[in-house]
């Protein structure tokens, strides 16, 4: 091994380091192979045997901790090793997912050793805001920190105007969640934003009118034989993703009947190619099919008798408009699905026990969107589906301890009357809970009141908003912009003072599946290592901006537990104790009941309703324009769409890929090299186009092509397929991004960047699919 | 006068002047090379899809350039033809320096050059099955015995020198072939798969190195002053025009049989895909079909010049045939599964030309000529007397 | 003497490379850079191939899974000069980065694609798993860590786990398993011995028809796929 020697000393340490892998690793060979060693064929000849080295590994525990790089927030299982953490497995004492987790919670090693993750405080030098401007960050000590922004907080309310204190909440745990929804209320503002106008609001809408349930609903999957999927990215970005990932499994090949799934989607998604039947589908037209679906049950008499009988009301005014509207026949002009497609599909979905109808983004968020869910939810109380094995199912809720009462100052009163920016719950959109895209808005007009301060935790709507540069310009108009996540986001590229939390793996917290799996879930998160530099974990900021904010804000945060680890242990103590929770993680409540149907439905009827009291209740209350009685039934109505279709003839289609970190960065290199499964490809994202569409353009496969909307236009690849649509063009989302971060600055494009802001009529759902666009060589 | 032979002067300014600029060339390699080692192969073109680059292509190439030397020693030893004396020297040395080089080629092709050794602990430590062991015998052989055959003719040992050309040019055709079965034994790959890429090797090696012989001597003899029959280039020219009929028949023979197979979408990649220039323009036209022109047309074949252009053309050519069988044959992506395979997988590979790949190609020649030209001015290779001045 | 084997069920893969992510983490397998991927100088030891197929609206595309096939007539180890890749008495084709001279021959010979040359030191710090630590002893049984530029690396069927699970006497294919079947989210990918008539494997490939990849080549893999 002479002339080893030699080189290896001309070479760098790191080929020092090697000759002694080499002899480790024969060492690992020869002792495992060792015992067997003969010189036997040439083909199974071993190494040569070193004898193995002594060493003792490190300290090495196993930790009991959750995920949150998307809002499934799996139970998992991370090793650390001498205080770093080397691997990230499921926790098979969750259920939710039968203790399996999606690729993106390994990608959480990445997350936790971000390079372009901050460690101490930072104070913005540049008074100018918005993009391409430069921050010039500054460090600033913690005590400064929290010092001026516990003086801002006492001066806003000393004015009386607790009210224009803007709060945002992205991606959060859901005891942080609690933590800021309590420090909103005790402090008096009513702008609590989440970016959950960003997902499906509509399909809470579209369940509420129909059995008042609101966010709320899930899917028990073990024993259904039949999904028909509208629009919805099953395998991709619905919630929660690895239990549909397990699920899938087990429905396909662990029971006696293999589960057939149906995908109705313009384009072939990762979902559809794993189903069993794609439907490409007329963009914004799947109210009409569900109700055409709805059609053919009634009209052959294949609905659920017994429950539709017992426990729905309205069915005969549903029934009257199923059948005069939508015949197969019309549907189809509608959707461009075969009238026939439409029966067998029908037929097959009603005939096969237990089937579930599942809405997904795609087809919902629409302006019409809390309709089409409606219509989609009605379909499976048509085939009998509610709150039985195999179908819809109500999440159950977790019974914490109870908190004492916040502690409301004549300020805190005054500040919530006030009404919300987002416009929510008023004529515009009477049944949101949130309409985030309507802050930017706000915020540009400085109606009704301007804001004095905002603080971010863990939001990035700038990446995730439709017309996504409004909010680079609606930021610049807060005086104060405090933004708190680990990383410098977009839109903390906006922020005044960066606060640096940790990550979900140094940090105490409890999370459940929103939804899950019926049964109530709670899953501990822990610290797997010592927080990394000076950062520090959300409740404790809030903890301390409301001590230093003082009064009754501070008072309504004395006694329950002081920080984040204090407050997780107050608010489980009545589910079990302390040091079980700490050693497994998951805490799991009592077996899901089936067939509650007395005491399920929120509704005037206590029944489940194809003609919806609640709205109608609702619409008296608001006295709002409707369409007469149409407003209250599932129904299709023909979408609007931004841009004339002679000048742009194609129609956007946004969508998630699985390897979307959906903490807000993408700065992962595992997950940005296989950000794309079906194109075989990443670190990219491609303006995908039917194949016979892209040659009428006279485009050529591979080649840069602008998509223009009629708001801007962005450049992106071309990839000819025959799985969209033929007047679709689809474009993944989650990359474009232009904040700090090696593996993620100046990859691909943000499609969000060129959509037009619009909302679903009712619940201000952001719309992200009625965009249409020209795309053309660049 | 009797046939003598003498060293090259090798004190004119041109001499100096070459040398030095070749010594230049072949450092400029050296330094290319430790770039490569310290950097990785990340510098060079190849890659996961293309693994084997410009070293390996100059490998065989130089392996094919040197073997077929040793027709000469078959013609004067078997078939008694003294006239062919004259220029056995200078061509035996060539050889060696040009197997020299090609063992250099593939030990700078290895992920781990200073690793080289392993391919030559023979039956210990070596996987036999493996074409490349049993190509390192051959390599390794032919080397020894066509040094001891140079050593034999420079000390002036008749017999010894007769037995030595037969056992080098054994060894030569060995060599050859056996590089051709490090190719022509992978089914993985579909244009390499052929019963006949040894013997497609050995016609390229007779065809190459003979052109190459023809192209050097009549270098020599304007650089040096010196004069030579012509007759000698002219006859080498026939042999060179035979074997490149050989050569043409066997490719086309092996071309064919891979379009009758039913998976023939790699040989149209080769044949109709965009790099089908290098195959019709470089190997085919330039290669093949203009030499043939030059050598049969009955006025330019019977003339220096017209020999030495058609030879210089057959040089290039070979090399690109040579590259033709490794770029094309590896980058058409392979068929995992059934459909179109998407993206990366999918694609074909790319081998981009890189600045230290081009510079580490160019100092092996350079290195190689430098050597040469020592060896000329250190060696009585040179022939004097008979058929020359 | 077991034959490890694996058995990838199509129907129950989703495509969601949780195989491609958790081989990584499990064998410090390097990532690449968006230059690399293009070039193709990056290296997945299992990876997730689309192939596609049918015209809109009739179209059809696999999602593949692919660690190495642990071929049972390797071409690669008919080809290795070296003898740095061999085949173990169990079935595991096994990469003994040691003698490997980094001739790629082996790359040239594999049907499929399963084989990775390491161009450069994973010194280079931004490729540096920053959560691993430097002194390796502390990693547990995967000896690893730092990767040798210059040699071809391919999966392993995670063999460090599978020795140490055989000395602590557990059951391979129940208790112990290669990185990539045990973080499968749907249970598509089964480890098991194909000489044993009771293993999980074989059961399964009694139970439904099964297909091996590029079965023309001769390469006799063990790892079987069961059709959607």
């Amino acid at each position: 091994m002479k002339s080893e020697d030699a080189l290896s000393q001309k070479k760098t340490n790191g080929v020092k380091l090697n000759r002694r892998t080499f002899i480790k690793l024969s060492a690992l060979t020869g002792a495992a192979i060792g015992a067997s060693q003969v010189l036997g064929p040439s083909s199974t000849r071993s190494a040569v045997p070193v004898p193995p080295s002594a060493s003792a590994p490190g300290e090495e525990k196993w930790i009991a901790t959750s995920c949150i790089n998307c809002p499934a927030r799996c139970a998992i299982r991370v090793r650390a090793v001498d205080g770093k953490a080397v691997k990230i497995i499921g926790n098979p004492l969750s259920l939710v997912s039968e203790g399996k987790i999606c690729p993106r919670a390994h990608v959480g090693l990445q997350v936790l050793y971000d390079q372009g993750r901050v460690n101490f405080p930072l104070k913005r030098t540049n008074p100018q805001k918005g993009k391409g401007a430069d921050p010039r960050w500054q460090p600033l000590s913690w005590e400064e920190a929290l010092q001026e922004i516990g003086n801002r907080l006492q001066a806003i309310r000393q004015k009386d105007e607790p009210h224009k204190l803007l709060l945002f909440s992205g991606l959060n745990t859901k005891s942080s969640e609690e933590v800021i929804d309590r420090f909103a209320k005790a402090y008096g503002t009513p702008n609590l934003v989440s970016g959950e106008g960003y997902e499906a609001e509509t399909q809470k809408a579209g369940s509420w009118m129909a059995d008042g349930h609101s966010g709320d609903v899930a899917y028990d999957l073990d024993s259904t034989n039949y999904i028909v999927a509208f629009g919805a990215d099953i395998l991709e970005s619905s919630r929660p993703l690895a239990r549909l990932l397990r699920k899938w499994g087990k429905m396909r090949r662990e029971k006696p009947n293999r589960t057939k799934i149906v995908v109705i989607n313009p384009r072939y998604s990762l979902t559809a190619a794993k189903s069993d039947r794609w439907v490409p589908i007329n963009p914004g037209t799947d109210a009409a099919l569900a109700m055409a679906f709805a059609n053919v049950i009634i009209t052959e008499n294949l609905f659920d008798k017994a429950f539709v009988g017992h426990w729905t009301a309205g069915f005969d005014v549903y029934k009257k408009l199923a059948l005069d509207e939508y015949s197969p026949e019309a549907v189809s002009k509608i959707t461009g699905v075969a009238a026939d497609d439409i029966r067998e599909i029908a037929r097959e979905f009603a005939g096969t026990k237990p089937a579930i109808a599942i809405g997904g983004k795609e087809a919902v968020d629409w302006t019409n969107g809390s309709y089409s869910a409606y219509a989609i939810h009605c379909l499976n109380a048509l085939v009998g589906s509610i709150d039985i094995p195999g179908g819809v199912i109500y999440q159950e809720g977790v019974k914490f301890q109870e908190m004492p009462r916040i502690a409301e100052d004549e300020t805190a009163k005054k500040g919530k009357k006030q009404p919300a920016l987002d416009l929510r719950g008023t004529d515009k959109f009477p049944l949101a809970a949130v309409v985030t895209n309507q802050i930017p808005e706000a915020l540009l007009t400085g109606a009704p009141y301007p804001v004095a301060m905002a603080i971010g935790f863990n939001s990035n709507f700038n990446m995730l908003a439709p017309g996504a540069n409004r909010w680079d310009e609606a930021l610049k108009k807060i005086p104060f912009y405090v933004h708190i996540s680990p990383f410098i986001s977009e839109m903390a590229l906006n922020a005044d003072i960066l606060l640096p939390s940790t990550t979900y793996l140094e940090e105490w917290a409890y999370d459940f599946s929103p939804p899950g799996a019926g049964f109530a879930e709670l899953k501990l998160k822990q610290p797997v290592v010592l927080p990394r530099g000076k950062t520090r974990p959300i409740p404790d900021l809030i903890f301390e901006m409301a001590k230093k904010t003082g009064g009754t804000v501070a008072g309504s945060f004395a006694g329950i537990g002081d920080n984040a680890e204090g407050f997780v242990k107050l608010r489980t103590a009545s589910l079990l104790p302390w040091k079980e929770f700490v050693e497994t993680g998951v805490w799991r409540g009592g077996d899901y009941e089936y067939r509650k149907y007395e005491r399920l439905f929120r509704t005037p009827s206590k029944k489940f309703e194809f003609y919806s009291g609640n709205m109608k209740a609702l619409s008296a209350a608001k006295k709002t324009t409707a369409e007469g009685d149409l407003s209250f039934l599932p129904h299709y109505k023909a979408e609007k769409f931004l841009g004339e279709a002679g000048t742009y003839p194609l129609v956007l289609l946004p969508y998630q890929p699985l390897m979307v970190m959906e903490n807000g960065s993408q700065n992962y290199p595992w997950a940005q090299e296989i950000f794309l499964p079906m194109a075989g490809r990443g670190w990219n994202v491609f303006a995908e186009m039917n194949s016979e569409t892209a040659n009428k353009l006279n485009l050529k496969n591979g080649t840069p092509v602008w998509v223009e909307s009629p708001y801007r236009k962005i450049k992106a690849t071309v990839k000819f397929s025959e799985g969209i649509h033929p007047q679709v063009v689809a474009m993944a989302s989650g990359q474009g991004h232009y904040s700090y971060g090696k593996w993620q600055t100046g990859i691909g494009v943000n499609p969000n960047e060129i959509i037009g802001v619009d909302y679903d009529s009712l619940d201000g759902q952001s719309v992200f699919f009625n965009t249409r666009v020209k795309v053309y060589k660049a | 006068m009797a046939l003598t032979y003498t060293k090259m002067e090798g004190n004119s300014r041109g001499f100096y002047a070459l040398t030095t600029t070749l010594a230049v060339f072949a450092f400029i390699g050296f330094i290319c090379f430790m770039i490569t080692y310290i950097e990785g192969h990340q510098v060079l073109g190849s890659s996961n899809a293309i693994p084997w680059g410009m070293p390996i292509i100059i490998a065989i190439y130089l392996i094919g350039l040197s073997a077929g030397l040793h027709i000469l020693a078959f013609l004067i030893h078997i078939l008694g033809r003294k006239e062919w004396k004259s220029v056995i020297r200078m061509a035996v040395f060539m050889a060696i320096i040009l197997i020299f080089g090609a063992m250099v080629s593939i030990a700078l092709d290895l992920g781990r050059p200073e690793k080289f050794w392993r391919l030559f602990m023979l039956f210990y430590m070596n996987n036999m099955g493996s074409m490349f062991a049993i190509n390192a015998i051959f390599y390794s052989c032919y080397f020894a015995s066509a040094s001891i055959y140079l050593m034999a003719l420079l000390a002036n040992k008749e017999k010894l020198s007769k037995i030595m050309g037969m056992v080098a040019f054994c060894w030569a055709m060995a060599t050859h072939g056996g590089t051709g079965a490090i190719f022509g034994l992978i089914s993985t790959r579909a244009t390499f798969f052929s019963g006949l890429k040894p013997f497609e090797f050995i016609l390229a090696a007779l065809t190459s190195s003979l052109a190459l012989l023809v192209v050097v001597i009549v270098l020599i003899v304007k650089i040096t002053g010196r004069q030579i029959k012509d007759d000698l280039v002219i006859s080498l020219g026939r042999f060179v025009a035979a074997f490149l009929c050989g050569l043409i028949l066997l490719i086309w023979i092996g071309n064919l049989t891979h379009g009758y197979m039913a998976d023939r979408e790699a040989l149209t990649f080769l044949l109709a895909g965009p790099f089908s220039f290098l195959f019709w323009g470089f190997q085919v036209l330039l290669g093949e079909v203009i030499p043939l022109v030059i050598l049969f047309h009955p006025k330019t074949g019977k003339t220096v010049n017209g020999v030495v252009a058609a030879s210089i053309l057959i040089v290039v050519g070979v090399f690109f045939e040579r590259l033709n069988l490794i770029i094309p044959g590896l980058a058409y992506p392979q068929h995992y599964f059934p459909g179109e395979i998407e993206g990366i997988y999918g694609a074909v590979g790319s081998f981009p030309i890189t600045p230290v790949e081009f510079f580490l190609s160019l100092g092996i020649f350079a290195l190689l000529a430098l050597i040469y030209i020592l060896g000329l001015k250190n060696l009585e290779l040179l022939p004097v007397g008979e058929n020359v001045e | 003497m077991p034959r490890w084997g694996m058995v990838i069920d199509l129907d129950k893969c989703v495509g969601c490379q949780a195989c491609t992510v958790a081989c990584k983490a499990e064998n410090n397998v390097p990532h690449g850079s968006p230059r690399e991927q293009t070039e193709r100088r990056d290296f997945f030891w299992n990876k997730v191939i689309a192939a596609s197929s049918g015209k809109y609206p009739s179209v059809r595309t696999e999602l593949i899974p692919m660690p190495c096939m642990h071929c049972d007539q390797a071409p690669c180890v008919t080809v290795c000069p070296a003898q740095a890749t061999y085949r173990r008495e169990d079935g595991i084709i096994v990469q003994d980065f040691r003698r490997c001279i980094g001739c790629k021959y082996c790359i040239v010979a594999c049907p499929y694609g399963a084989r990775n040359f390491n161009v450069k030191e994973q010194e280079t710090t931004e490729y540096q798993r920053q959560d691993l630590l430097p002194d390796r002893k502390s990693w547990g049984p995967w000896p690893f860590p730092t990767r040798t530029h210059g040699v071809v690396e391919k999966c392993t069927f995670c063999f460090h786990r599978i020795d140490q699970g055989v000395k602590e006497g557990k059951k391979i294919g129940t208790d112990v398993v290669p990185a990539c079947v045990e973080v499968c989210p749907s249970g598509a990918r089964v480890f098991g011995d194909l000489d044993d008539a009771k293993s999980n494997v074989s059961r399964l490939l009694s139970s439904r028809a099964s297909i091996r990849l590029r079965e023309e080549m001769g390469t006799k893999p063990k790892v079987y796929y069961l059709p959607k």
